[in-house]
């Protein structure tokens, strides 16, 4: 987008009507409930944008799958509410403020804004989000009396007191919702508003308000549009960032790591590149992600313009918590060790990051294998019969004559591979060359004669 | 100098005044060499902790690595031993013979000299590795002074192999060593120390190094002193 400041979303059922915009063109004059014509009119340079009701329930899914991180009790309220239940939760979080601070600050990189409340029943908390956005309503005694100053329209908000109803119980002159629990029940219960009595007995917390908890999916699928195409690596990065902490918060709800995920940048009219995210140790910790990602498309050349971002995740590994430690984390040195394997392997390729382990070979060049680091070393090859040097050629060079050397130690005869072969006979001595430094030099001896290089006493 | 500004300076705290004509004492201790005869002549009485170490030499087999196996063998665990870009492969069971822990080798390998300056620096920068050992080729001055700041702010060293032409090119290294091989063992160079010029080189005995003329080891079925000959007359011996 040009200019992302002016942007109001549009709902065309009945009559093209702005639903929500952003704080700039609300402060040109753009109001929800406005006709478009008349949005346009206060800000000609408005971008309209049509309501996708299944990306806001999407969208509300996998808010409710990054909530859980806070209690297990998550529950989707819908069309735009969801609704925590927190009270076993509340110590560790330091309190409903310090709960509150923690949510606003997590929502950030996932790019959302929530008005937060807390009351003591999910109706009574979900009608101060509307009202009063930030307030919280304690369980003292006579905390009931404020649901008393809520408007009556509240009752239709998130219980099912039909708009005739409410119409009715305005008509009667309730304004208020204390003005409707001061009724005559009797009489309201006669005029089919039994409903609004049930919905107030909610609210106040007199009659039961089961929820059905939301349970976060098996599988991690998460897909962001980029508003433009992008061919440059740092706005993917960003946009890519903001699905890392969604897989993070789906892994903290699920108490699980991964080490490895996918993330499909979509292209317009060609097949979807794929990056394969694999870390050393299982984590969920989406910085480290990110970095990860960012190496791989450092050394990726995008071949088209990316129309979209899609990660997706599966397997996770159940881990259990970590304690914060008194004393500074004793895992740490592991962590960046891991951080560190996981960085190069993602930058130099695989292939180009490993470690060497002794085999149980007497031909030198087969008594070492390629292995993956960090892997045990196998303890049941036995020492050398000669000494062995620290530096070894990967082709034996060649010598024209051995004049200038002073064999010192030797001859090592090698004689093996008969029955895969690549048979060898070799005569080993450690020379001393002119500027004094070891050699570890062979004669062939079948066929007889010649004299190579193989090693140096480094 | 006077005497009293002699007693000045010796009040001072150690660290903060560093006089040219003795070695100087930095604020933590070296990691001992495992050679006596070395830890004496470096500052803090052993390799930096935090800095990079230049080892100028131009042949292999001179002792380059036996210098270092003592430290590589007390390195603390859970951290790596990097590798990067060795000019050679690092012989797995003669290191496994000296007692270099294996397992926490990390051998890379680079497609370009711009990855290797990449590696080396990620490697000291991320504080997952223990002693990063680097050969590289060429270094501008600007490289290798990242290269010092990245030891120095991890506290992670760097021993970096350069060829012995390097010795003209200035160095931001705190520690410069030149590498040359006598009969007897290793010759050391100290062209750049925190401390006054070394009148002569050091010499140093490396035990690990094979020495002159042994009776040969035969110890396995397949490793003999010359399996036909000897095969071959005994038959003959018993046709005669």
């Amino acid at each position: 987008m040009d200019e992302p400041g002016e942007l109001a979303v549009v709902e065309h059922a009945p009559g093209a009507r702005v639903v929500a915009a952003t704080p700039t063109a609300l402060a040109r004059g753009v109001e929800a409930g406005q006709g478009v014509a008349g949005a346009l009119a206060v800000a000609p340079s408005l971008h309209l944008r049509e309501r996708d009701p299944a990306l806001e329930a999407a969208t509300l899914e996998e808010f409710a799958a990054w909530a859980a991180q806070f209690t297990p009790c998550v529950s989707i309220d819908p069309p735009d509410t969801l609704v925590l239940e927190t009270s076993a939760s509340l110590r560790l979080f330091g309190g409903v403020t310090g709960l509150v601070r923690r949510i606003r600050a997590g929502l950030v990189p996932l790019g959302l804004n929530a008005a937060i409340a807390a009351a003591p029943t999910p109706l009574a908390a979900r009608w101060l989000a509307r009202t009063h956005p930030g307030r919280q309503i304690r369980g003292t005694a006579g905390w009931r009396c404020q649901l008393d100053e809520f408007p009556v329209e509240l009752l239709g908000d998130g219980a099912e007191v039909a708009r005739a109803t409410l119409d009715l119980l305005y008509g009667i002159g309730a304004r208020r919702i204390g003005d409707v629990a001061r009724l005559p029940r009797d009489g309201l219960a006669r005029r089919q508003a039994g409903v609004v009595l049930d919905t107030l007995a909610r609210a106040r917390g007199e009659r039961p308000d089961p929820r059905r908890w939301f349970i976060p999916p098996e599988r991690f699928e998460a897909r962001l549009a980029l508003p433009a195409s992008i061919l440059h690596t740092e706005p993917l990065l960003f946009a890519a960032g903001r699905l890392f902490s969604g897989l993070s918060a789906w892994l903290a709800a699920r108490h699980a790591a991964l080490d490895r995920c996918c993330l499909c940048l979509e292209h317009e009219d060609r097949p979807d590149t794929v990056l394969e995210i694999v870390t050393g140790t299982p984590g969920r910790d989406d910085g480290r992600l990110l970095m990860l990602a960012r190496e791989h498309l450092a050394a990726l050349a995008l071949p088209a313009p990316v129309e979209a971002l899609r990660l997706s995740a599966d397997n996770p590994v159940s881990t259990p918590g970590r304690t914060p430690d008194l004393f500074g984390d004793p895992d740490s040195a592991r962590d960046s060790a891991a951080l560190l394997l996981d960085r190069l392997r993602a930058r130099l390729g695989r292939d180009a990051v490993r470690t060497v382990h002794p085999v149980s070979e007497h031909r030198p060049e087969r008594a070492w294998r390629l292995a993956e680091p960090g892997r045990l070393v196998p303890r049941d090859v036995p020492p050398a019969a000669g000494p062995r040097p620290l530096w070894l050629m990967r082709e034996p060079r060649a010598l024209d004559s051995i004049r200038a050397l002073t064999l010192l130690n030797g001859p090592e005869r090698i004689e093996s591979g008969w029955w895969d072969g690549t048979d060898v006979r070799r005569d080993y001595y450690v020379a001393r060359a002119p500027d004094a430094a070891l050699w570890w030099v062979f004669e062939l001896q079948d066929p007889p004669g010649g004299w190579y290089v193989h090693g140096y006493f480094g | 100098m006077s005497a009293l500004a002699q007693a000045t300076l010796a009040a001072l705290p150690p660290g903060l005044v560093w006089q040219a004509d003795r070695l100087a004492q930095p604020a933590e201790a070296g990691i001992a060499t495992g050679f006596a005869a070395l830890d004496a002549q470096l500052p803090g009485g052993g390799w930096p902790r935090n800095a990079l170490i230049e080892l100028l030499s131009d042949s292999p087999g001179i002792g380059e690595i036996g210098l270092l196996l003592p430290v590589l063998r007390t390195l603390p665990a859970e951290r790596w031993i990097v590798w990067i870009t060795p000019p050679h492969l690092p012989y797995a069971p003669a290191l496994a013979a000296a007692g270099v822990p294996l397992e926490r080798l990390l051998l890379l390998e680079a497609a370009s000299h711009a990855e290797t300056l990449w590696a080396t620096r990620q490697a000291l920068i991320s504080g997952g590795s223990s002693a990063v050992l680097a050969w590289l080729a060429r270094a501008d001055t600007a490289a290798l002074r990242r290269l010092q700041l990245a030891a120095e702010s991890s506290a992670t060293p760097l021993f970096l192999f350069r060829p012995a032409s390097a010795a003209r090119q200035p160095s931001p290294a705190s520690l410069r060593l030149r590498l040359s091989a006598r009969d007897d063992g290793l010759v050391l160079d100290i062209l750049k120390r925190r401390g006054p010029g070394l009148a002569a080189p050091l010499r140093l005995p490396l035990p690990q190094r094979p020495g002159p003329r042994r009776a040969p080891v035969f110890n396995d079925a397949l490793v003999r002193p010359d399996p036909v000959r000897p095969a071959a007359a005994g038959i003959h011996a018993r046709r005669g």
